[in-house]
């Protein structure tokens, strides 16, 4: 319950904040409009020379990049907003005040920030979803099956940027790698069988990108395979308890800032 | 004129160092930077199982190029300038006779410096992980792309540079540098090359200033047949513009800045 | 030197506000209320002085300083320096100036203060022979030879801001501008830099103009004052007649042979305190020697002193009353 409040206080504090800077918030909501005409068009390039991208026909694809969408939102809403700052505490000497608050420090690291930046993007990865299944003509027992492939790519979405951000007690200027890795999702916006061998490899077992969007996709088209279900929620079951650990392990090296 | 080359050479000298610094995030800059690798896997997929305006391996090469064009273009200035405005820390710079663009351009420079071994090197694994899709440009090619994508980074640097002086008046001009990005992601060609786009498309996109900074340079480097007066003519007409525009709003944009406190 | 006639600043600030629904209101509706930064100030300096800007928190001092290096341009009124209008940054006129601030370094973070200094050399079209004898010069100054080739942001407060000076006067200026150029400094470091203006003023002859907290910068350094009050020059002359004009008290501390009652000692002045046989009176400045004469002739004085109130009371009155009269 206490955690619940925080997150009310977090969350409107935050909007606050943000409420500020009002052009960059038109421009925001501005830019995800854009972002995803660009993609829409980029993605109807491979649909001028081929009626299937990887086998998957053009609405099928539509629900891929909803969820590619959907998942930028909340990397920008929730994941960036957050785990970004770490290193920011660590080099300021602030994550004392965190450490000694009567509250989890991972959940304070994880949900202290909350960005309007990302609502664009919800709302339209939503709205594509919806699109392209009303198109597929799905119903809602198909979107309810597709929840839980989505939740557990996202805790594992969650828990990779958490550990990247708990290496900042090690390594000062992790912001960077971060970008890697949210470059590296780029991939998320095709579906994972429209890669050549080599780099379907790399999506599922090195960044485990085909779990983000490609597996909820295909739930939601009805064509989900225990599998690869298994292995979501075993890959998000592991990453969790992994990050966690790790984060207490790095706490050990936790110096705080001297100078 | 000795005075130049001794300010020019201190310049370089003091800011490769610096570069040298951020050795690590230089690294991570250009493995941010491999996104043209995987639209690689997607096109040359779709390549070999569609009809498209280029081969498999030609689209291979050209996101190769795409890359090698980006990495030798990146540009970073607003960031840097907002940051100064923001703490206040540019007007030590405005009271030394020189132009602080000056310092911005010796970074970027020098910066390609330091990124250079790196750069050789995840090129040279990649052609070793994909020894089908190594080429050599002819002699002409190479200096025609070596020229165009001198020409692009001026371009780019122009252009955000002439965003930059937004700063001095919005809190976050990066807003703005990154709604332009939008264009440059999807009308530059490194999504994709031009010659995948619909026509109408492809013939709109050839006026704006995007393709000159991807598309142009990378199709010139992949040995792909170009229009090379009319694009060269077109990428010099957007240089002026935005030089233009550039010097213009800096002069506002000083008066503004004087406007708020400096 | 300087010359300022009629100097004035106004700004626009948007009016800032507080919780979620005022919050979105003012998203849409942003409201601006105008301050008057600086009003209307006269002053001139001369070549080789040393002049403090005084002032409490906004009251206008950073804006002054930033008009006078031409970083802002003036709503009205008129800066004229050597000739220049400070706004136009002509080369000559930035070849002669500096400004150095507290708590905002130009030196290259990562790299050693060296390197800095040298771009600062070549923007400054220094010879390599000057260039040596002048860090050879400011190094020995400020003592701070052997820090030069290690990263600056692995340097002291102190250190760092020493460097700071350096890359600031590595082009000798005529005309130093300094806010707060003590700030955050230790006891030590402050003296060490207070030093080394002075030196660096009566060496060169260069005309400072600085701006600070602490008033130890500027009874040490500084001949004359300018005290700005909500925008307006209050006072403009040398420290003591700040003293005359606004302390026109002394304090007068006895200590008699024995205990005496308060109504005895009142006939000299006012009694500010009494314990025992020690008192401590009040007595206006024009009465002071009558007062003194007296007290020694008619009570048994073992010790007596006359001192000014301390000079940060002053100024605090100043701040308060905000005018000379």
């Amino acid at each position: 319950m206490k955690y619940l409040r925080l997150l009310r206080l977090f969350l409107s504090t935050s909007i606050q904040a943000e409420m500020e800077y009002r052009l960059n918030f038109v421009i925001a909501a501005l830019s995800s409009i854009g972002g995803l005409a660009g993609s829409l068009f980029g993605l109807s390039l491979f649909y001028r020379g081929n009626d299937v991208l990887g086998g998957w026909v053009w609405d099928e694809a539509l629900v891929v990049l909803g969820f590619f969408t959907l998942l930028q939102g909340v990397s920008a809403s929730f994941l960036s907003a957050n785990l970004s700052k770490i290193v920011g505490y660590v080099q300021m000497g602030t994550l004392d005040f965190v450490l000694l608050k009567p509250v989890d420090s991972q959940f304070w690291l994880s949900t202290r920030a909350f960005s309007l930046w990302g609502i664009p993007d919800l709302l339209l990865g939503t709205f594509i979803i919806g699109l392209a299944g009303t198109r597929l003509g799905l119903g809602p027992l198909d979107y309810l099956s597709a929840l839980f492939p989505l939740l557990c790519g996202l805790v594992t979405l969650y828990s990779l940027w958490f550990m990247l951000g708990a290496t900042s007690i090690w390594f000062v200027k992790v912001y960077n790698v971060t970008e890697v890795l949210r470059k590296t999702l780029e991939a998320g916006r095709f579906p994972i069988t429209a890669f050549p061998a080599a780099w379907r490899i790399f999506f599922t077992y090195v960044v485990p990108v085909a779990f983000m969007t490609s597996v909820p996709a295909e739930t939601l088209l009805g064509r989900g395979s225990a599998p690869w279900l298994l292995g979501a929620i075993v890959l998000a079951a592991t990453l969790s308890v992994i990050a966690r650990s790790f984060w207490h392990f790095a706490l050990r090296f936790y110096t705080s800032a001297s100078s | 004129m000795t005075m130049l080359v001794h300010k020019i050479r201190t310049f370089l000298s003091v800011y490769y160092a610096h570069m040298l610094e951020y050795r690590a995030e230089i690294v991570f800059w250009m493995l941010a930077g491999l996104f043209p690798f995987i639209l690689m896997g997607v096109w040359m997929e779709a390549g070999a199982k569609g009809q498209f305006a280029l081969s498999a391996v030609d689209l291979g090469r050209y996101f190769v190029a795409v890359f090698i064009v980006r990495q030798m273009s990146v540009v970073w200035v607003i960031w840097e300038f907002e940051r100064q405005v923001v703490e206040g820390r540019l007007s030590p710079f405005l009271l030394q006779p020189i132009d602080p663009v000056w310092r911005h351009v010796a970074g970027h420079l020098c910066e390609r410096l330091a990124r250079a071994p790196f750069f050789v090197a995840l090129l040279t694994a990649f052609f070793l992980f994909q020894p089908d899709l190594f080429w050599l440009p002819s002699f002409q090619n190479g200096i025609a792309a070596l020229a165009a994508m001198v020409c692009a980074f001026v371009l780019r640097f122009l252009i955000q540079y002439t965003f930059a002086m937004l700063c001095f008046w919005t809190e976050r001009a990066s807003a703005v540098q990154e709604f332009w990005f939008l264009l440059y992601l999807f009308l530059s060609g490194l999504i994709a090359p031009l010659d995948v786009f619909p026509e109408e498309m492809r013939d709109f996109a050839l006026w704006t200033p995007f393709p000159y900074l991807v598309n142009f340079p990378a199709r010139l480097l992949v040995g792909l047949e170009t229009d090379l007066l009319r694009s060269f003519m077109i990428l010099g007409a957007w240089m002026v513009v935005f030089f233009v525009l550039n010097r213009l709003l800096w002069r506002l944009g000083l008066r503004q800045y004087s406007g708020m406190g400096a | 030197m300087i010359e300022v006639k009629g100097l004035s600043k106004h700004f626009n600030v948007p009016i800032k506000v507080s919780g979620l629904s005022a919050t979105i209101k003012h998203f849409f509706n942003r409201q601006y209320r105008r301050v008057d930064a600086v009003k209307a100030l006269d002053f001139s300096i001369k070549e080789g002085e040393f002049v403090g800007f005084l002032g409490a928190n906004g009251a206008g001092k950073t804006t002054t300083l930033k008009m006078l290096t031409g970083l802002i341009h003036p709503s009205g009124g008129s800066v004229n320096i050597n000739g220049h209008t400070p706004f136009d940054r002509k080369k000559e006129f930035l070849q002669d100036i500096t400004l150095v601030m507290g708590q905002k370094q130009q030196l290259i973070w990562d790299l050693p203060a060296m390197d800095s200094l040298r771009i600062n050399a070549a923007v400054y079209e220094i010879s390599k022979g000057d260039f040596d004898e002048r860090i050879e010069e400011l190094a020995s100054m400020l003592e701070l030879k052997d820090k030069l080739t290690s990263p600056v942001r692995k340097l002291s407060l102190g250190e760092r801001m020493k460097a700071e000076f350096m890359a600031a006067l590595l082009h000798r200026p005529r005309l130093l501008f300094l806010d707060e150029p003590t700030l955050g400094l230790d006891i030590n470091a402050q003296s060490a830099v207070r030093r080394f203006l002075k030196d660096y003023n009566t060496r060169h002859n260069a005309t400072v103009i600085l701006t600070s907290h602490y008033m130890a910068d500027i009874t040490t350094l500084c001949e004359r004052v300018l005290i700005i009050h909500e925008g307006g020059l209050v006072h403009d002359g040398v420290l003591s007649e700040l003293i005359e004009n606004f302390a026109p008290f002394r304090q007068v501390k006895v200590e008699l042979g024995s205990d005496v009652d308060k109504e005895t000692l009142s006939k000299y002045g006012e009694v500010e305190s009494l314990n025992g046989a020690e008192a401590r009176l009040t007595v206006r400045r024009d009465e002071l020697t009558e007062v003194v004469s007296k007290l020694l002739s008619e009570q048994n004085v073992l010790d007596l002193t006359v001192t000014d109130p301390p000079i940060e009371e002053i100024i605090g009155r100043v701040f308060q009353k905000g005018s000379v009269s």
